[in-house]
């Protein structure tokens, strides 16, 4: 589904990305966890072309990005994100804010477009909240919006940047259900979360990146029970 | 000293008919420097140099200048390149769009640029085109932002638009120069014209309130 072949990326002087090599099979959920700085929401960023790198190569769906005459605005409407601070659109009711992209981009009509947006929103538990503007909103209920607007593009993979990191405690729950049951229902995601529990329960792979690189990859109980390098064993043990 | 009251009532409605012709002339260039300032605000954000320096040079360039110049130089020195004059109202209307155009860009470049990153990343990450992301995400959060500012703007632009009585324009205060020369009563019509701006501005700021409060439903 994403393939991502020897990635370099850097700020100025700085460099963030250096040498990635993953990849993320179709209805695999990988989660990425490590320090901040490590480059891991940058990665992320990648993957949908919301960052440009310097070297290497991306394939989404088998689609280089940043081939000469690759539509991104194409590649982008089949990945969600999900975004640290929800970015819902404050002008638009929650309606409106599910329902603008498959209008605009899918050409869908209102009727239709309005119809999945108030399944979706069911389905993450708002339906009372259609009407409503963000701002009349919590984190968590914003967040769960937020999924539901990238899942209105009926997307063939999800990124996650932090999904929770901006909610107050008691909200990080319900946003992790409704990753948990999207990731029963088979979606690709890719999650870069500092939720070690969900990473376990949840991820079908975990990698660890530190400076730039992958430390360290593979099934989460292992990674979590037995970590092979020591900065995985130091990071887990600061956070764990 | 006594005011000559007769008089004043007497060239009410001239002046009335000068403050029309601001009116319609400030409208005019309110609308038309909107219009223009909005393109060249969004020329100016573009990453594209091709886009972004002329909108530059333009800003510069007319925001360096005085008005009474610009009005001086398309009424004036224009014909000499095109072959033939321009109306006094033409110009006037030309030359206030122009100017005015460059400052709302000034303000519509700020009102894009307040905006937060992730609105734009959000839009384009759904799939939208950069255009569909400025027109539907972008511009109307922008837009309620800068409405304080933009109602400012034209209510500069309408006093600003005394300038044009130099080209003879019979707008608010060449009428009242005219009154003046034929009776010699400077500081009755003097009176009369500056109440007479007041209540437009104040009208106008009014309107630009009205708006701010339709707008409000959120953010």
């Amino acid at each position: 589904m994403i393939k991502v072949n020897d990635l370099y990326k850097s700020f100025g002087s700085l460099d963030v990305l250096k040498g990635i090599n993953s990849e993320v099979a179709l209805g695999e959920v990988v989660v990425v966890i490590g320090p901040s700085g490590s480059g891991k929401s940058t990665f992320l960023r990648c993957l949908n072309a919301l960052e440009d790198f310097q070297k290497g190569e991306i394939y989404v769906d088998g689609i280089r990005l940043h081939d000469k005459g690759v539509d991104i605005n194409e590649i982008r409407a089949e990945i969600g994100m999900v975004f640290q601070n929800f970015n819902l659109f404050p002008h638009m009711s929650v309606l409106d804010n599910i329902a603008l992209a498959p209008l605009k981009v899918r050409k869908q009509n209102k009727k239709e477009a309005e119809e999945i947006a108030l399944n979706l929103l069911a389905k993450v538990g708002l339906a009372d909240k259609a009407k409503a503007y963000p701002d009349q909103l919590s984190g968590g209920q914003k967040q769960r919006v937020a999924i539901a607007r990238a899942l209105a593009m009926r997307p063939k993979a999800m990124l996650f940047d932090e999904p929770t990191s901006a909610l107050d405690p008691e909200m990080v729950g319900e946003v992790l259900g409704v990753m948990k049951q999207l990731a029963q229902e088979g979606m690709t995601m890719v999650v870069v979360t500092h939720e070690m529990g969900f990473a376990r329960e949840v991820g079908d792979r975990v990698i660890f990146m530190d400076e730039g690189v992958i430390v360290e990859e593979g099934n989460p109980n292992d990674i979590f029970t037995n970590p092979q390098h020591e900065r995985t064993k130091s990071f887990l043990s600061k956070i764990l | 000293m006594t005011l000559d009251f007769g008089l004043m009532a007497h060239s009410l409605p001239l002046l009335l008919q000068g403050a029309w012709l601001t009116v319609q002339i400030t409208i005019l260039a309110v609308f038309l420097g909107t219009i223009i300032g909005f393109v060249i605000g969004i020329m100016r954000v573009s990453h594209s140099p091709i886009l972004s320096a002329p909108a530059a040079v333009y800003v510069e360039f007319i925001r360096g200048t005085p008005l009474l110049v610009q009005l001086f130089l398309i009424h004036f020195a224009t014909p000499q390149l095109i072959g033939f004059s321009l109306e006094a109202y033409t110009s006037a209307v030309v030359a206030m769009s122009i100017n005015s155009g460059a400052y709302v860009a000034e303000i519509v470049r700020g009102g894009i640029q307040s905006i937060e990153k992730g609105q734009m990343e959000a839009a384009r990450s759904l799939g939208m085109n950069y255009g569909q992301a400025m027109w539907y995400i972008i511009l109307p959060q922008a837009f309620r932002r800068i409405l304080p500012a933009l109602g400012n703007e034209f209510i500069a632009l309408l006093k600003d638009s005394s300038l044009v009585s130099v080209i003879t324009l019979e707008e608010l205060t060449r009428k009242g120069q005219l009154i003046i020369g034929r009776t010699y009563k400077p500081f009755e019509i003097w009176i009369m014209v500056a109440l007479i701006y007041l209540v437009m501005t104040l009208t106008m700021s009014r309107l630009v309130a009205y708006m701010e409060r339709r707008t409000k439903t959120s953010d």
